[in-house]
């Protein structure tokens, strides 16, 4: 069964009832760890009218390695700036992932298998980045950590987890490969993709 | 070779910091284990505008060098293209383009 099928008129999701439901559970566990990080930073009362105001977020990196990856440092070498721009921007970022996997979570409620979805453009979007924060995620738990990497499996639990992040791969996979058509059909249309891709 | 006068010197001083006026600031995408190929090649063709061929091109050099400048500019518009690279899960800084 192909996941994510393009027509005229946009994309559906086509998962089943237990796929959903998996799908639910690793999106509602991705707001909890997201949400754990906003508590962290915002605890006190400068923080919160920080956060009144849509700015704010922590000042060093999260020690989580997997929120470390969510939430990366913008400057490489330059420990202030990295923090003031942290400060000024995390917030935003987890607000928005938050938002991203909780648009998920609400378009997989369904009681009928298999479950069928059609994705707005808006949905897209936030299944997309979703479905990337939860491989991130996945991959820091697992410690896949080069190109080719297979994790560290120790145990079940592990191997399960690589299961699903397999699984995880496949739908982004083919959620992509719908939109880049998309994207491939506009740039035919408007006469840009021709010069740049011959043979396509 | 001839020794620069004052005059002179200033204006090459001045054409020096010209080539990096426009342009000083660039935004530097990471390699990383996760992240599709497809899917960082559609980040740049649907974030940055870019044709197919570059956006393959610059998601290669990404892949095989570890890392590609992949716009430049302003400071505030680079860490706009961070941030943005940080919602799509791609992993992103940004730095001087003469660092």
């Amino acid at each position: 069964v192909i996941p994510f099928v393009r027509d005229s008129t946009g994309i559906t999701a086509r998962l089943t009832s237990d796929e959903a439901a998996a799908l639910r559970n690793l999106s509602g566990q991705l707001v909890a760890m997201l949400l754990d990080r906003g508590a962290q930073v915002h605890g006190d009362a400068a923080a919160m009218l920080y956060a009144q105001a849509g700015i704010g977020g922590g000042e060093e990196a999260p020690l989580d390695p997997a929120l470390a990856r969510l939430l990366p440092d913008a400057y490489r070498e330059d420990p202030e700036a990295a923090s003031e721009h942290r400060h000024l921007t995390e917030r935003g970022l987890v607000d928005r992932k938050v938002q991203n996997a909780r648009r998920v979570g609400a378009d997989l409620e369904s009681d009928r298998s298999p479950v069928v979805v059609r994705l707005d453009e808006a949905s897209v979007q936030a299944w997309l980045r979703t479905l990337t924060d939860l491989r991130l995620t996945l991959a820091a738990r697992l410690e896949i950590v080069e190109d080719g990497d297979e994790g560290q499996v120790n145990d079940e639990a592990d191997a399960a987890m690589l299961t699903i992040y397999d699984w995880l791969g496949y739908l982004q996979g083919s959620l992509v490969e719908c939109v880049s058509t998309s994207l491939d059909n506009r740039d035919a249309s408007d006469g840009r993709g021709t010069l740049d891709a011959p043979g396509r | 070779v001839v020794e620069l006068v004052e005059s002179d010197r200033s204006t090459v001083e001045d054409l020096d910091r010209l080539d990096h006026r426009d342009q000083p600031w660039v935004t530097i995408v990471w390699n990383d284990p996760v992240n599709l190929m497809n899917y960082v090649s559609y980040v740049f063709r649907s974030y940055f505008g870019y044709p197919a061929a570059e956006a393959e091109r610059l998601m290669l050099l990404v892949h095989h060098e570890g890392r590609a400048v992949v716009a430049s500019g302003g400071r505030e518009e680079m860490e706009r293209h961070v941030e943005a690279m940080h919602d799509y899960g791609l992993w992103a800084t940004l730095t001087r383009s003469d660092a």
